[in-house]
């Protein structure tokens, strides 16, 4: 049985209200929920809510789930629903870049040894995707998320934004290439002004 | 492909593309050094994303979240099992008692006294009706259920 038919069985028995089934799928999916959700919103606070309230959803929506389905991309399902719905009512109006406080939480990298002209520091690179996620729309950033953070295929995208794949293609291109401008811009203007001595 | 199907490199770099799309575009690329270009720029950020650092969930979460599900209104199915539970039968086998047997009879016997075994008709009545109720109203409490009773008790009458 590979991991997806555990996935799907564990599930179904969430579904019959078996609560270690649920802590077992929580354990294997807590840090890819909660990784989408501070991308999304940029803010540990609010993303340690979001993850706590898709949880909760995913529980009392179990029994909608169909092992015919990819778990992870119901999952998923159910907490782009959720963070869009949140964004929707305005709790979320303005996602922003992560606070000083959220980035130095993480244990950053320095700048790879290897390469030391071309590579931004880590965190640097986190200023900038995280600066360019704010300006994308909601579905931009659901989709790059999934495509990039959690990789999912487009066609898995799509099923969780319910969405042609197609949509989902210009969604990831325009993200992506926002980012890509986002580092480039960040690299021109920084990297210069800390000549590495 | 042309210039202006830029969206496609994307997918491209992704190795998103059916294959006859992605020889298309393949091609343009020999053919067109700012498309070049910027296929380059999406592949140097797709693997820098790859740099960020793992990111780390708040271990606190999972106790969170186990104490919201405690905190849930008990669906039909918990709520059915509870009260099978011979321990925690007595106190509410009144009203599972006035359930089944509107469900069952036209008129309940007055005092037949509930036996364990009545469990199992109870559930039996329970699941097949009672059951599509409570998930069609999406009920909530005691009060909630013992509408639905009655409205069984009017078809019946009917
Ligand atoms: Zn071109």
């Amino acid at each position: 049985m590979d991991d997806a038919d555990l996935d799907a069985q564990a599930m179904l028995r969430v579904a019959a209200g078996d609560r270690r089934a649920f802590a077992w799928l929580f354990d294997r999916y807590h840090a890819s929920v909660a990784r989408f959700a501070l991308r999304f919103v940029g803010n540990r606070e609010r993303a340690e809510e979001l993850t706590q309230d898709i949880f909760v959803k995913l529980y009392r929506n179990a029994r909608a789930y169909q092992p015919t389905a990819r778990f992870k991309t119901f999952l998923f399902r159910v907490a782009t629903n959720h963070c869009l719905n949140e964004v929707r009512r305005g709790e979320y109006r303005a996602p922003h870049a992560p606070d000083a406080d959220d980035t130095e939480g993480r244990e950053m990298e320095g700048p790879r040894g290897d390469r030391p002209d071309a590579a931004l520091e880590g965190r640097e690179l986190e200023r900038a995707v995280s600066e360019a996620l704010a300006g994308m729309s909601a579905r931009e950033r659901a989709a790059f998320t999934m495509c990039r953070f959690e990789g999912m295929a487009y066609r898995d995208i799509a099923d969780a934004l319910e969405a042609s794949e197609s949509a989902v293609k210009s969604l990831i291109h325009r993200a992506t290439l926002a980012v890509a401008r986002r580092i480039e811009a960040l690299q021109a203007g920084t990297v210069p002004a800390r000549s590495r001595a | 492909m042309s210039c202006d199907d830029v969206d496609d490199l994307t997918a491209y770099v992704d190795g998103e593309l059916p294959p006859a799309r992605d020889a298309q575009v393949r091609a343009h690329l020999r053919a067109c050094a700012a498309c070049r270009a910027t296929e380059a720029l999406l592949r140097d950020t797709v693997a820098r994303l790859a740099e960020l650092p793992a990111f780390e969930p708040s271990p606190a979460t999972r106790r969170a979240v186990l104490a919201k599900l405690d905190a849930l209104p008990m669906s039909w199915p918990e709520r059915m099992r509870t009260w099978l539970r011979p321990a925690v039968l007595w106190p509410s086998a009144g009203l599972v008692a006035v359930l089944a047997v509107s469900l069952l009879m036209p008129r309940p016997g007055p005092d037949a006294p509930l036996a364990l075994e009545d469990a199992s008709v109870m559930e039996l009545a329970a699941n097949l009706e009672l059951a599509e109720d409570y998930e069609l109203l999406g009920l909530d409490s005691m009060a909630d259920l013992e509408v639905v009773a009655d409205l069984h008790e009017l078809e019946v009458v009917q």
